[in-house]
């Protein structure tokens, strides 16, 4: 069975299923018995929603009325 | 982001509505110039990227099929400008190289773990968003979007398109010019530092494991 610090350093392989499956279960069997493992994976996890979040969550445009008039005038009809 | 909720635009976009653009551009704006910033590097240079593919959307608008969501439409059409305008500025970054630089070592020091492989740290379960701890959680989406800016760009590269925007990895590879196996040690180093950042935040005091008498 992989220790802590492999199933760490797993955690993308196993969580993007691109491991042997004789690897695959050596995590999976780790997991079921190591609840510290198991809490670091959920954080892992947590973590890709979290960025997922931040990265929605950016600043505005420099200039957005100025963004969202030029965007009017190139959806208009016989504009340039 | 609900799909539909673009989808519920589209008749007052193609009708050229202001409030509808001024929408469409508060939801995407901010994650298009972070992954335009991929490629054309400065901020600065994203952002007039990302405003010059805006308005390529909505003279497009008419030929778009509705086969992909619209945030994906126009994430595709962000990537191309992006691309061009790197190319204009003689800016040709290689993220095969940048990939060999940015993954050597382990993603974790082995200082954290015991001599045995243990975790030499006991994590404890994040507690889930909630209406009262909103402004905290702000603040922590905040610092991990900062977190990102300061990633090694073929770190932010890979983890912005594969996280954020949740392309397939086979379709990643070949934008970037990189290997599946790449993407994942980029990717998974991404992801290590980014939980870090946000263990940091949501459990200040990580406790260091004490052995336990019995084991000495
Ligand atoms: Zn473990």
């Amino acid at each position: 069975m992989p220790t802590c610090q492999e199933v760490a350093e797993q955690a993308t392989e196993y969580l993007e299923k691109a491991m042997p499956r004789r690897e695959r279960l050596g995590v999976w069997a780790h997991l079921r018995v190591c609840p510290n493992c198991r809490t670091y994976l959920r954080q892992f996890m947590g973590t890709i929603a979290l960025t997922r979040r931040a990265a929605a969550a950016a600043p505005p445009p420099d200039d957005e009325d100025r963004l969202v008039a030029a965007m009017k005038a190139a959806r208009t009809p016989g504009a340039d | 982001m609900a799909l539909d909720e673009d989808a519920a635009l589209l008749p007052r976009l193609r009708a050229g509505e202001e409030a509808a653009f001024r929408e469409l551009v508060r939801r995407h704006h901010g994650r298009l110039v972070r992954l335009a910033g991929v490629f054309t590097g400065a901020r600065a240079r994203a952002e007039e990227a990302v405003q010059d593919a805006w308005v390529v959307v909505v003279t497009g608008l008419d030929g778009y099929s509705g086969e992909a969501p619209l945030g994906a439409w126009i994430t595709g059409i962000v990537m191309n400008k992006a691309r061009n305008r790197a190319a204009r500025d003689g800016r040709v970054v290689s993220f095969a190289d940048l990939a060999r630089s940015e993954a050597e070592g382990p993603a974790l020091e082995p200082g954290r773990f015991m001599p045995d492989g243990h975790w030499a740290e006991r994590f404890s379960a994040w507690p889930s968003p909630t209406p009262e701890r909103e402004a905290g959680d702000r603040q922590l989406l905040a610092r991990i979007g900062d977190a990102l800016e300061t990633l090694p760009p073929a770190q932010r590269a890979v983890v912005l398109l594969r996280d954020v925007e949740g392309h397939e990895p086979a379709a990643i590879c070949r934008a970037l010019g990189i290997t599946e196996a790449n993407m994942r040690v980029l990717l998974h180093r991404a992801r290590t530092r980014l939980r870090d950042v946000a263990a940091a935040l949501i459990e200040p005091a990580p406790a260091k494991r004490s052995i336990p008498a019995t084991r000495l």
